[in-house]
């Protein structure tokens, strides 16, 4: 449901309750007793249920992440134009969707992967208001980034299943997908963000605009 | 103080608990920084579900007509 769609509603939830608490006498009949039960209990139910839900798919949104002034130089890091930049590479070619680019690959794609998610977002909230936040480039991972993101999406592609590197030896693919081989910190794709050291000579791609 | 007056006491403050809580989860939805999220279901949520409450226990506290209030109903009738 659109958010004006949820706004609208908990107004009109509101208005309505508003009516209950100005005339509360109106409960003696049987219709008001029927309105009292709607705006009293189905609707605001409904509406928190309809918010919520909103509030939790925006908070997979790139704009939702980027919005804490920590995640900045990483949102900048989506516009690196140089391809070895595997997030901007990523972003800039929409291997991953534009709008959900730092959920799609910091999610856990297990069976929890998206309450755990929330869970960190609500630790991240916990320790950016009231903890002491780090630098951007102290920023770490709270584990090591498991290939199962990556193949979530690369398994089975044939850029992947028959690349070069990949198949130059006949064990790596196996330890890549057995997660014994990482992707991202093998010395193969571990320039990732980079945030802190991107140097002078980095460029920034303009969003095709 | 009556049975009904307690009861419509009740459902006032139901009410404006309720309105407090959808006007703070209205307030969220159209705020978008994170810490929106937590506010929604914290205060808004809390709001929203003590008025529920409320609201239920003057369901079940309510004063339950007998037949004289009836008889006299039909009285007045």
């Amino acid at each position: 449901m659109p958010t004006f769609a949820i706004v609208i509603l908990v107004v009109f939830s509101a208005v309505l309750a508003g009516v209950v608490v100005v005339r509360p006498a109106l409960t003696v009949s049987r219709a008001g007793k029927i309105l009292a039960f709607g705006v009293l209990f189905f609707l605001p139910l409904f509406s928190l249920v309809a918010g919520m839900e909103n509030e939790m798919q925006r908070s997979e949104s790139t704009a939702f992440c980027l919005s804490c002034h920590i995640m900045e130089p990483y949102g900048k890091s989506l516009h690196i134009d140089d391809p070895s930049y595997l997030a901007g590479a990523h972003y800039q070619n929409h291997r991953v969707p534009a709008d959900e680019a730092c959920y799609t690959c910091h999610t856990d794609y297990a069976m929890f992967g998206t309450f755990e998610a929330k869970l960190g977002g609500l630790r991240h909230l916990y320790i950016y208001y009231l903890g002491k936040p780090p630098l951007p480039q102290d920023i770490k991972l709270y584990k090591p980034f498991n290939n199962r993101e990556c193949l979530h999406c690369h398994l089975g592609a044939r850029s992947f299943e028959q690349g070069a590197t990949h198949n130059a030896d006949p064990a790596t693919l196996p330890a890549i997908k057995a997660n014994t081989l990482s992707c991202v910190s093998s010395g193969c794709h571990d320039t990732v963000h980079n945030v802190g050291r991107w140097g002078d000579k980095v460029k920034f791609w303009d969003g095709g605009s | 103080m009556s049975l009904e007056d307690s009861m419509a006491r009740r459902l006032r403050i139901s009410g404006i608990i309720v309105i407090i809580g959808l006007l703070v989860e209205a307030l969220c939805l159209v705020w978008s920084k994170p810490i929106a999220f937590v506010v929604l279901v914290c205060i808004g949520g809390a709001m929203i579900g003590l008025g529920v409450l409320l609201f239920l226990y003057s369901l079940v506290t309510a004063p339950v007509p007998t037949a004289d209030s009836s008889g006299a109903a039909h009285d007045k009738q």
